[in-house]
């Protein structure tokens, strides 16, 4: 099979059928180049707050500490004694699905979603905040940006992005059966977002 | 069941109770958690039109677009396939996966390769093929095709499902949902430790970055393109946008007509392959740009709106015949409104010429979409254009419409018409079965307006 033919034959229908549909409108026009924000309620809480709100809105939990040593206490309360899988040093892919607890950081954060960016350029093995039963993600209060369009914005640099981002609002969910809720049906069951205040 | 037994589907679809329970359940609750997302946003309208303005921009320039894309997915290690249709495509992605020694494939949700027939064609090439999203899992186990676009196994009850797990995966009987996802959970995770590609679909590709982006709620499509060494995704050429920016408008808009979320649980923004051989992810991308009928709808400003659609299947919650007779009795992949405007488009108008007509022109789905289409318009073309190709088909209609537009046209002619029908009415009953058997066909009153004008001025 030849597919230089079929990339051909698609772009020539494609002029094709454009120049059939009359009136063409004019030039190419620069797209829409702002889109424009949704605009914020007035009085609205901090970053953190709206973050950790809308986060519960969705199942996950959240917890903000102050410095390292309440994080850690934090983590060790949640995982404990579970088996941990750790993103900075991961166990071997096909291991990963024996572990309790998948420990990893989230580059951003976005307020008015609740959701957490992961982006492969730093966190190279997403995997562990995906195949253990409990994710427990470490995310700065310092890259939580208020809205959707903020974080979109920060994850390109020039017309660059990183090979894999992943937003993650809650925990895995489905409705498939009888439009009946249930956590974690691929995905981990439980949630915890531990926001660093320290930085 | 076919797109050509249309009115026989309804007609048996409309006798099926508990269908006709779950539909109902479904569609409102979508409907509602609809509305109240889309209210939760002061800006709702003004994201309609932006994003049908970025939709129209990428359709009318399409060529360009296409090209850039693909220039950029493949700057970025990503390697493009074009397949002019169904055929084409199966057998591209036949020859990638036969290629790499593939005895396992691992599916994610995709109205794309329904429309193919893809898992067909792989099952014909001696593949394992699992769908991994609960609901497609569910009915591919049941051997039966999506009912709905989001919600693929709507019309199902759990003891159906429960029933089903007993039998294919040999569970101890339950009714309990949580017990029933978990069962599937762990099933699908061993198809998953196993599996040698995965194929998804796309929601959006990205222009300028080379992107495609895919939303889930479950994570299994986040598996599926995570564990595999190769991702195949298959995309329609009209799936782009040109800027990563534009997401903003568009993740605000399918999540929240879809389900009514704010926005789904996983976004997957994918760009060509990994940077290092040791980071996380599959060695190849191969991505299929799919025509298979779409192009020619670029022909006329009222077909190509049918390429603006996102499958968010708002339109298909809020239409009055779909709540009644659910997917399957539109016999093809794509049911409701949007539906019955594309399955003919791609199927051919022959094979799906009521389609058209399975709709009240109530304009509830043109209300809904967040991409403003005016399907009831597109509804109205189709339709002329089918009673255009079969005059003799159609004679009698068009008659009595000919007939019609004389009788209006004449103010005499319509005065003389209605007073003769007045006189007749007591004892010739118009032959409007199919409209009185639900109905009554109210009386012409003994005086007319304009008689009474007439009369008292």
């Amino acid at each position: 099979m030849n597919n230089g033919d079929a990339r051909a034959e698609i772009m020539r229908s494609i002029r094709t059928h454009l120049a059939m549909s009359a009136p063409y409108d004019g030039p190419e026009k620069p797209i829409n180049t702002n889109p424009s924000k949704s605009p914020v309620q007035t009085a609205v809480p901090s970053v953190v707050e709206l973050f950790k709100q809308n986060l519960e809105a969705v199942d996950g939990h959240c917890l903000v500490v102050y410095n390292e040593a309440e994080l850690s206490e934090a983590v060790n309360r949640i995982v404990n004694g579970r088996r941990v899988a750790t993103s900075d040093a991961p166990p071997a892919t096909g291991d990963l699905f024996k572990y309790d607890v998948g420990i990893t950081s989230a580059q951003a954060g976005i307020a008015e979603t609740g959701t957490l960016v992961l982006d492969s350029s730093v966190e190279r093995n997403r995997l562990v905040s995906l195949v253990p039963p409990v994710h427990i993600a470490i995310l700065n209060a310092s890259r939580i940006y208020r809205t959707l369009s903020d974080a979109l914005t920060t994850l390109q640099s020039g017309e660059e992005v990183s090979p894999a981002i992943t937003f993650i609002t809650g925990p895995s969910r489905t409705a498939d059966i009888e439009l009946t809720l249930a956590i974690g049906v691929h995905g981990p069951q439980e949630l915890y977002v531990i926001i660093n205040q320290n930085n | 069941m076919n797109t050509e037994t249309f009115a026989e589907n309804a007609k048996a679809a409309l006798q099926d109770a508990q269908l006709r329970d779950a539909l109902r359940n479904a569609t409102t609750l979508f409907g509602k958690k609809r509305r109240e997302a889309a209210a939760s946003l002061s800006n709702w309208e003004e994201l309609r039109s932006q994003a049908r303005a970025i939709k129209d921009e990428v359709l009318l320039h399409l060529d360009r677009y296409l090209e850039t894309f693909v220039r950029n997915a493949e700057k970025r290690g990503a390697k493009i396939h074009w397949a002019r249709d169904a055929a084409e495509a199966n057998a591209i992605i036949t020859r990638l996966t036969t290629e790499r020694g593939a005895r396992n494939v691992v599916k994610s949700k995709s109205m794309t390769t329904e429309e193919i027939h893809l898992n067909a064609a792989l099952e014909r090439a001696g593949m394992q093929v699992v769908e991994t999203d609960l609901g497609e899992y569910i009915i591919q186990l049941a051997d039966e095709t999506p009912s709905h676009i989001i919600a693929p196994a709507i019309h199902k009850t759990k003891r159906q499902i429960a029933e089903l797990f007993t039998t294919e995966l040999g569970m101890a009987p339950t009714d309990d949902v949580a017990q029933l996802t978990s069962t599937a959970r762990a099933t699908l995770r061993e198809r998953f430790a196993t599996a040698d590609v995965g194929i998804s679909g796309v929601n959006f590709g990205i222009v300028e970055t080379g992107t495609i982006v895919i939303v889930e709620n479950e994570g299994n499509i986040r598996l599926t393109t995570s564990l595999p060494r190769t991702h195949i995704a298959v995309m329609g050429i009209e799936k782009l946008l040109p800027r990563f920016d534009d997401l903003d408008v568009f993740l605000k808009l399918l999540p929240r007509s879809g389900t009514g979320q704010a926005l789904s649980t996983y976004q997957s923004f994918i760009t060509g392959t990994k940077r290092n051989a040791s980071d996380e992810g599959p060695e190849e991308l191969h991505i299929i740009v799919l025509d298979n009928g779409r192009s020619r709808m670029l022909a006329h400003p009222v077909t190509r709106q049918s390429l603006a659609c996102i499958r968010c299947g708002a339109c298909l919650n809020s239409c009055p015949v779909y709540q009644q007779i659910g997917g399957h009795a539109y016999g093809s992949v794509y049911p409701g409104p949007i539906g019955s405007v594309i399955t003919p488009q791609l199927i051919g108008m022959q094979k799906a010429a009521q389609l058209p007509y399975a709709s009240s022109l109530c304009g509830a789905c043109r209300e809904v979409c967040p991409v403003k289409i005016d399907i009831p318009q597109l509804l109205l073309h189709l339709r002329s254009e089918i009673s255009e190709k079969q005059p003799s088909g159609r004679r009698k209609e068009r008659l009595l419409f000919k007939l019609w537009a004389a009788i209006m046209t004449r103010p005499w002619l319509y005065e003389k018409t209605a007073s003769a029908a007045r006189l007749f009415q007591r004892w010739l009953k118009p032959p409007v079965k199919a409209w009185t058997s639900g109905r009554d066909l109210r009386p012409i009153e003994a005086e007319s307006f304009r008689e009474q004008w007439r009369r008292t001025r």
